[in-house]
């Protein structure tokens, strides 16, 4: 393996490329070998012009490292390459537009290096490139979905107690109508989901995956009371599962003061809360019986919200999909409260009808198209 | 929708440093040298996939393209054209029908959809690299066809229903004059879930990797503006033996009597919905009706079926394809020489079907039939059977009156049906559809005419 830096020449060499691509050979021509070590970082190369380039970049280190290709003056990053092994490559792709390039290589026991800046000159445009956000970025962010949840978390525990002490008292009718405010405060969370831990699946949990599904003692939570209170079932039981979630929601809340929430997560769940609800709420998975699946979708919302809320500053600069994401989760929003009965109330999803249902799941389904990318953009970076 | 990352797959085209796509490359000279050595039908233009356009005559290009297609390397088929380009050509190894109902809003979204279908259609059937994202998004292609998008011959047919025609995109005025709703036959049992659409759009490949490809990146650029209603996947067996013409599920051979597609004027007369047709909108000229008939063959009962009586059914032999009065394939039945049906039977699926009169000829329809299979029943027989396709200049004189044929709606010599083929098929969905003229060069796009 060589440690010393390595040459690098630039791109030209029509045809050969591709080939050796489609033959599968792991080898780049050497025109488009961009090698790397922690003693040098593309330390001479160029680029013929603008357009499509394909580089293999190859780790001539002893350690993994990451290759970034930046534009020197800001760091904003055209492409990456994460954690290439020692004598390994991976191809880069971009479409090279106007502008300063340069690799920047990240080894784990040395400082970032830059390697030579070469300039493209025109006015032509190419892949983007977008400033790196970093965990110290994604600090105030966390801390103020973090308040955010525990003001959740707060309310949550009165609603919860609510709904225990109706079922306590023999009011079941009472306690169905307490039951969805407190399910759809808990749903507003959605962020913190993988934060909770195992409360999470104590008090949202699915019967799927239990052996004896809906008849699994092990199954509890809210869609456990909401099963045994739209189908029949006897105080004396619902009073058992009440009481469980009442005291693991206070629990969770007794804990979440000194629970993190991982700064990676706050991107990914821009569109996985609205992922599970379309894959659990809009086709009527999760509907243990009330039929308030589309209030569910309508509390992930809110939550999705909050987290644009707090990240907005980070990506009104990066993302120029941003005002689509409004306007696609306005239109769902509006669609759900469209479909309401006529005294307001939730109905199932099973009851929409065709062209509600597709109208709902399209605007559903674009509003994730277009979250999709914050999720890349906003990846803690080490810059 | 509009797509801050749709590609532009003529790029790599352009002396830019990618290479073009070798595959391609590769797989268009052996496309051209299985043309030549397939001689006339090879020097057709804008052949799909090395498939002769003369869809009733097999030739050696099928062989080829039969192994191109098993190779994954079918040539692009050319999109810009008069016609949209996957309607003459035979039936593909692999296809998806798949209708869409819009959920766009208003005339503007629509035609942003369209446009959007077109641009994904114009990159998909030429193939490419797929456009880098950098740090700014997930992949901009699903990868399943490999870092460069091959074509593998893909054609993407599109079609409207006459749903699209109501009140929400103010096109009640531009209905074609010809475009309904379909509404059952007598032996039809058609389920609405699996009937009708505002959109139809029509895939077909050498593979299943490529048709799903496409599936997937025209989805994904049309999610807010179209969904799904419903979908059927159909394939194309290779004709066996070699030489032949592919088969149905109840073993016999399928389409054989086509009109000819490399015959203009019997296109200009069948096919395509010509200029200042009587009633039609101006926007119609170049499109056709596309008649989808999903058909459930119930395949146990006809397997405990006589072979006589299968072949007195069809009007064929089923080893070999001849009809029942003749001694290879492409002879035409004589039925003026058979007039009580004694070699073919009166009620029989090709004599109903195509009774071969200078009265008839003109219900001829451009059949493009595909076997589907997908999972079993209820009592465990397999779901299996016919992805029924036709174009047409004109469904109720042509379709509907086959159809009314068939289910004895309209006698022929004096047989009343229905064809006693009916007790074994089961017609469970489909629709009928307008498929657009073609895009002819790249600043149009599907429906320009008709949303302009």
């Amino acid at each position: 393996m060589r440690r010393a830096a390595l040459t690098v020449a630039a791109a030209i060499a029509a045809g050969v490329l591709a080939a050796c691509t489609a033959c599968g050979g792991g080898a780049a021509t050497p025109a488009n070998l961009i090698s790397v070590s922690n003693g040098g970082c593309g330390s001479s190369w160029h680029l013929a012009g603008p357009g499509w380039y394909t580089f293999d970049v190859y780790n001539a280190a002893a350690e993994s490292g990451e290759v970034d290709l930046v534009d020197p003056a800001n760091g904003a990053i055209y492409a990456e390459v994460n954690g290439l092994g020692p004598g390994t490559s991976s191809p880069m792709r971009l479409d090279v537009g106007s502008g300063s390039y340069a690799f920047r290589c990240l080894f784990d026991d040395y400082d970032p290096m830059t390697g030579p800046t070469v300039v493209v000159g025109g006015h032509v445009s190419g892949t983007p490139a977008i400033l790196p956000i970093t965990s110290n970025d994604l600090y105030g962010p966390a801390k103020e979905y973090h308040a955010y949840v525990a003001a959740g978390l707060n309310t949550l525990v009165s609603q919860t107690g609510v709904v225990a002490a109706d079922i306590r008292a023999g009011n079941l009718g009472a306690a169905r109508t307490a039951w969805l405010p407190a399910h759809l405060t808990y749903e507003r969370l959605g962020a913190a989901y993988d934060a909770f831990g195992n409360f999470d699946d104590e008090i949202d949990g699915r019967p799927d995956g239990l052996v004896g599904g809906i008849d699994s003692p092990r199954w509890t939570g809210f869609y456990r009371l909401e099963y045994g209170l739209w189908h029949g079932q006897g105080v004396p039981e619902l009073t058992a599962v009440a009481d469980t979630l009442d005291a693991d929601v206070r629990a969770l809340n007794a804990s979440w003061p000194s629970t993190e929430i991982n700064l990676l997560d706050i991107g990914l769940r821009t569109h996985e809360i609205l992922e599970n609800a379309l894959e659990f709420q809009l086709t009527g998975h999760d509907d243990y019986g009330s039929g308030t699946t589309l209030a569910t979708t309508q509390a992930n919302i809110t939550g999705t919200l909050e987290l644009l809320t707090v990240l907005h500053p980070l990506l009104a600069p990066r993302y120029p999909g941003l005002p689509a994401v409004y306007t696609w989760l306005g239109r769902l929003s509006s669609l759900l409260n469209n479909n309401r009965g006529p005294n307001g109330q939730w109905i199932p999803v099973s009851q929409l009808s065709v062209s509600s249902g597709e109208q709902i799941d399209a605007a559903c389904s674009q509003a994730l198209e277009v979250l999709a990318p914050i999720a890349a953009i906003t990846e803690p970076r080490i810059t | 929708m509009p797509d801050p990352q749709s590609p532009e797959s003529g790029k790599s085209e352009t002396g830019q440093p990618d290479s073009p796509p070798v595959p391609q490359r590769r797989a268009f000279l052996r496309g051209a040298l299985s043309a030549g050595a397939a001689g006339a039908a090879g020097a057709v233009a804008g052949v799909a996939g090395g498939y002769a356009y003369r869809a009733s005559r097999p030739v050696p290009a099928g062989q080829v393209a039969l192994e191109n297609s098993q190779a994954g390397v079918l040539p692009p088929v050319p999109f810009h054209g008069r016609y949209q380009a996957g309607i003459l050509p035979q039936s593909q190894r692999q296809t998806a029908v798949i209708a869409f109902n819009a959920t766009a809003e208003g005339r503007g979204e629509l035609t942003e959809l369209f446009q959007t279908i077109t641009a994904r259609a114009r990159f998909l059937t030429e193939g490419g690299t797929p456009p880098p994202v950098g740090i700014g998004g997930p992949p901009s292609d699903s990868g399943i066809l490999g870092p460069t998008v091959v074509p593998d011959g893909l054609t993407v047919t599109v079609g409207v229903g006459s749903t699209l025609f109501d009140d929400r995109y103010g096109l009640a005025g531009r209905l074609p004059a010809r475009l309904t709703p379909m509404l059952p036959f007598p032996n039809d049992d058609l389920d609405p879930a699996q009937s009708g659409g505002d959109l139809v759009v029509q895939l077909s490949a050498g593979n299943t990797d490529a048709v799903l490809h496409a599936l997937r990146d025209i989805a994904r650029h049309t999610r807010g503006g179209m969904q799904v209603l419903w979908r059927i996947d159909g394939f194309s067996s290779p004709p066996r033996p070699a030489g032949t013409v592919p088969r149905n599920m109840l073993g016999f051979m399928d389409g054989i009597a086509n009109p000819d597609t490399t015959d203009q004027a019997e296109m200009d007369s069948l096919v395509w919905i010509q200029p200042n047709t009587a009633g039609e909108p101006a926007w119609t000229a170049g499109g056709s009706y596309l008649v989808v008939r999903l058909i459930r063959m119930f395949v146990e009962f006809w397997d405990r079926v006589d072979i006589t009586e299968q072949e007195n059914m069809i009007g064929r032999r089923r080893p070999t394809g001849y009809p029942l009065d003749a001694s290879s394939i492409f002879a035409t039945p004589d039925y003026a020489l058979d007039p009580t049906g004694e070699a073919i039977p009166l009620n029989a699926h090709i004599r109903l079907a195509n009774p071969r009169t200078p009265q008839t000829a003109s219900s001829r329809i451009l059949r493009r039939a595909y076997n589907y299979d997908r999972g079993v029943d209820q009592v465990g027989d397999l779901d299996i059977g016919l992805v029924f396709t036709c174009f047409q200049q004109d469904i109720k004189r042509q379709f509907e009156a086959v159809q009314a044929r068939l289910d004895g709606l309209s006698p022929v010599d004096g047989e009343s049906g229905p064809e006693p083929l009916v007790d074994y098929i089961s017609p469970f969905g489909g629709g009928y559809f307008l498929a657009l003229p073609g895009v002819v060069d790249s600043t149009d796009y599907l429906g320009r005419a008709l949303l302009a």
